[in-house]
């Protein structure tokens, strides 16, 4: 008991700053605490209750609904299954999983949604229990090479089931949908495209060097924004005129900024992780005479890319949080329409803060997914720690 | 031929040869790209020349230079590049302090002191800029109304038009240009000053001293200062006056404010935005740069008697510094380029004015161009500033 006065006694007090850090801490959270107690006494929800549909797959009409279930479906089973065979989260995390699981799914379930979300939560629990039970047999390797392809294919799966069969135009996309495709592409397009820009400015041909090093500066040195505006006004000017490509839809001209965006970023990260390398490496490649190809392949981009793991996460997390900007170029996003429903509709009108806290929810489950994954990758590798 | 073949293969022997037919190739791939481009943007407009032309649009926020929608577009894209700074520079000033009174914190012995700095990075980072900035308006909005504005005296009025503060403005009939250029005088003088007086001290290896009463350098740069400036606030006839805020009922009954210094909700919004959000992304980098020094000399400063407050700012941050400023240069430039997501809550900067340029000029590739250059040439300024302190930084010791 003395022991545990004396700790309080240190942490809390102690010296003169100690005792006033401690009253400033806790006059911060008596501040917020009071307001989220005002906020959340005083809310309603049926901004994002009734408009939930809006909200996750925008204006993708009723009768095409079951492609973005399909993707939901796809990507639970990918999830839940490579939770079990790849990250094996603690009881804490395995906890605090199922509390946002629950959430998400309380938040969207609807009468006529219901049969989808039975689905879809036995869905994840099977393939969570199938994936436990899988890593005790032999067939484990198998399984997991399968995961590994899948996870490498899905953004291709998911534009197959967006497309196949007549599916709704692009621009009918929207919503939570539009951000994680958006995303999608950008990453499964823009980190080769990354790659090559950074190999390029590692080279040491001048030629190629200079080159790559004006395309990663010049795309960094515009915001975002700016780039999505040049899309908006001459981008199709600029393409060629075979596919009728001029007349593109915004979602393409989306895809085409924020893969070049993406790819300028992870240039950048994967040319530290290049630095990185000791040059004993390169010249022991050398004597064992690779050829390039083999020397990139089997020595320099395995320890260059093994670094830089946790930023390049970083940088897809940026990404995922940029697909909101896409506003410029007129697309509905989550946030958009989290924006426009309390302004435009008169049934919610001053509702703003309680749809823009279910869309800052959405975002923050994801990137805080992702944030997570680094660190453990990041533990996993040891990098932090040497 | 056999001759020809011959030679080409003791050419393509040689690495140096076989680089530059490589080189050769791609640079022509490259000049059949640029050339595709340039081809395609010959057929836009091109010239800036329409920036001689009139606006024709008015511009909320004008801070130093004045602007009405009569001048040319230049001016007003001047007038954007000036609140793009303006915002941008104090973001960063408040970024930075906040970062690093969170990255401190984080590693702080008290539990609720890094808690909330825990808690502050963790939600804070992982949520979109573009929503934190229009929760920020929304809650400048929820600000009273002006019919119920808040006043406390006639020194400070608080609605959701905006927090209007006392200011100082230039007096009548007299030029207070002279004033201000005094006053830059002033400064210079007692940085100078101060910075004699603890070099000589660190020389002499003893406090400088008048009239064995002890003189501390910065002290006495204050001092000089204070006393300088407020002698020549008199001698100059009192050039600035307070310029104190109003609330009043004009003729037709309508509420209106005026005066001193305008803090806007759109100002606020953004600025509250961007030092909440770039402050994460520092404290990060200011934790990750502490926790980079070796225990020992947190351990050696204990051992010497420094208090905390004093190992940290004597010993720690000092070191940590030198790792902190690259990656914090690379957060000032993000915050700069980001300032440009102010266009959607209507504050007008470099972006939004560029944009309401495109719009009514229709020649959107040359403006780009220009929006471009202006985020070069700030990230430039920008960088060779902070190149400028990492070099004083890592000289310290060396």
């Amino acid at each position: 008991m003395n022991q545990q006065l004396k700790w309080a006694y240190n942490t809390f007090s102690g010296s003169f700053y100690n005792t006033f850090i401690t009253f400033i801490s806790l006059v911060i959270f008596g501040f917020i605490a009071s307001n989220l107690v005002g906020f959340i006494s005083t809310s309603e929800w049926a901004v994002v209750t009734e408009n939930k549909r809006l909200l996750l797959v925008g204006r993708l009409p009723q009768g095409e609904e079951w492609r973005a279930w399909s993707i939901l479906w796809i990507s639970s089973f990918l999830i839940f299954s490579s939770l079990n065979i790849f990250v094996k989260p603690s009881i804490k995390e395995l906890i605090f999983i199922s509390v946002i699981f629950v959430s998400v799914c309380l938040i969207f379930i609807t009468q006529d949604a219901l049969f989808n979300v039975i689905i879809f939560t036995t869905l994840s629990l099977g393939s969570y229990l199938f994936a436990k039970y899988i890593s005790q047999t032999p067939y484990i390797t198998i399984f997991r090479k399968l995961l590994v392809f899948m996870w490498i294919s899905i953004i291709p799966l998911m534009f197959l089931v967006l497309i196949i069969g007549d599916g709704p135009k692009p621009t009918l996309w929207g919503g939570f949908l539009l951000n994680i495709i958006l995303a999608g592409v950008a990453i499964s397009i823009g980190f080769p495209l990354g790659l090559l820009f950074a190999l390029g400015r590692a080279s040491q041909l001048p030629a190629v060097k200079i080159v790559c090093t004006i395309y990663i500066e010049t795309i960094r040195g515009a915001p975002l924004v700016g780039w999505l505006l040049l899309a908006w006004f001459v981008l199709p000017k600029f393409l060629p005129e075979f596919w009728n490509l001029n007349e593109t839809s915004v979602v393409i001209r989306a895809m085409i900024i924020l893969s070049a965006f993406t790819s300028a970023y992870t240039a950048e990260v994967i040319r530290g992780g290049l630095q990185s390398i000791p040059k004993g490496q390169i010249e022991a490649a050398d004597s064992l005479n690779l050829n390039l190809y083999t020397k990139l392949t089997l020595i320099i981009l395995p320890q260059a890319i093994r670094v830089v793991i946790p930023a390049l996460i970083s940088t897809f997390i940026a990404v995922f949080k940029d697909t909101s900007l896409v506003f410029v170029l007129a697309l509905t996003d989550i946030l958009q329409v989290g924006r426009i429903i309390p302004e435009q509709d008169p049934q919610f009108f001053g509702k703003a803060l309680e749809a823009l806290s279910v869309v800052a929810f959405l975002f923050w489950i994801v990137s805080m997914a992702l944030s997570n994954l680094s660190t453990r990758v990041e533990r996993s590798m040891g990098i932090g720690t040497r | 031929m056999s001759i020809f073949i011959a030679k080409l293969s003791t050419w393509s022997r040689s690495q140096k040869n076989r680089n530059l037919f490589y080189q050769l190739v791609f640079l022509i791939l490259v000049a059949f790209f640029v050339n595709y481009l340039v081809s395609k943007a010959m057929q836009l407009e091109l010239t800036l020349s329409h920036f001689e032309s009139r606006s024709g649009f008015g511009i909320s926020h004008t801070f130093i230079k004045d602007y009405t929608s009569n001048d040319s577009r230049w001016s007003a894209y001047f007038t954007g590049v000036i609140n793009t700074v303006r915002v941008s520079l104090v973001a960063i000033i408040l970024a930075t302090l906040l970062g690093t009174i969170m990255g401190v914190a984080r590693l702080s012995k008290n539990v609720l002191f890094s808690t909330i700095a825990y808690l502050y990075v963790e939600l804070v980072r992982n949520t979109p800029l573009l929503i934190q900035i229009i929760f920020w308006q929304i809650i400048f909005l929820k600000l009273p109304r002006i019919t119920e504005a808040l006043t406390f005296g006639s020194t400070v009025v608080v609605s959701n038009r905006g927090i209007l503060l006392p200011y100082a403005k230039p007096a009548e009939d007299i030029n207070s240009n002279i004033f201000v250029i005094v006053l830059l005088f002033i400064i210079i003088i007692s940085f100078v000053l101060s910075y004699y007086l603890n070099k000589k001290e660190d020389i002499d290896g003893k406090k400088f001293k008048i009239l064995n009463y002890n003189i501390n350098g910065s002290l006495a740069g204050t001092f000089v200062f204070l006393i300088l400036s407020v002698s020549a606030y008199f001698i100059l006839q009192k050039p600035f006056v307070l310029d104190l805020p109003s609330l009043y009922q004009n003729s037709k009954g309508t509420y209106l404010q005026s005066g001193g210094f305008e803090f806007t909700p759109e100002f606020g919004a953004i600025l509250f935005a961007l030092v909440i959000y770039t402050g994460t992304f520092i404290t990060e980098i200011v934790r990750g740069s502490i926790q980079s020094l070796s225990k020992g000399q947190t351990e050696a400063a204990q051992s010497l008697g420094l208090t905390n407050y004093q190992s940290m700012t004597l010993i720690i941050l000092p070191q940590a510094l030198r790792s902190i400023i690259p990656p914090l240069t690379n957060q000032f430039l993000n915050l700069t380029k980001n300032s440009s997501l102010s266009v959607v809550i209507a504050y007008p900067e470099l972006f939004m004015v560029s944009r309401t340029i495109m719009n009514n000029s229709g020649r959107a590739l040359p403006v780009f161009f220009l929006i471009l250059f202006t985020y070069l040439s700030l990230s430039l300024i920008i960088s060779l500033f902070m190149n400028f302190i990492n070099r004083r930084v890592t000289r310290i010791g060396a």
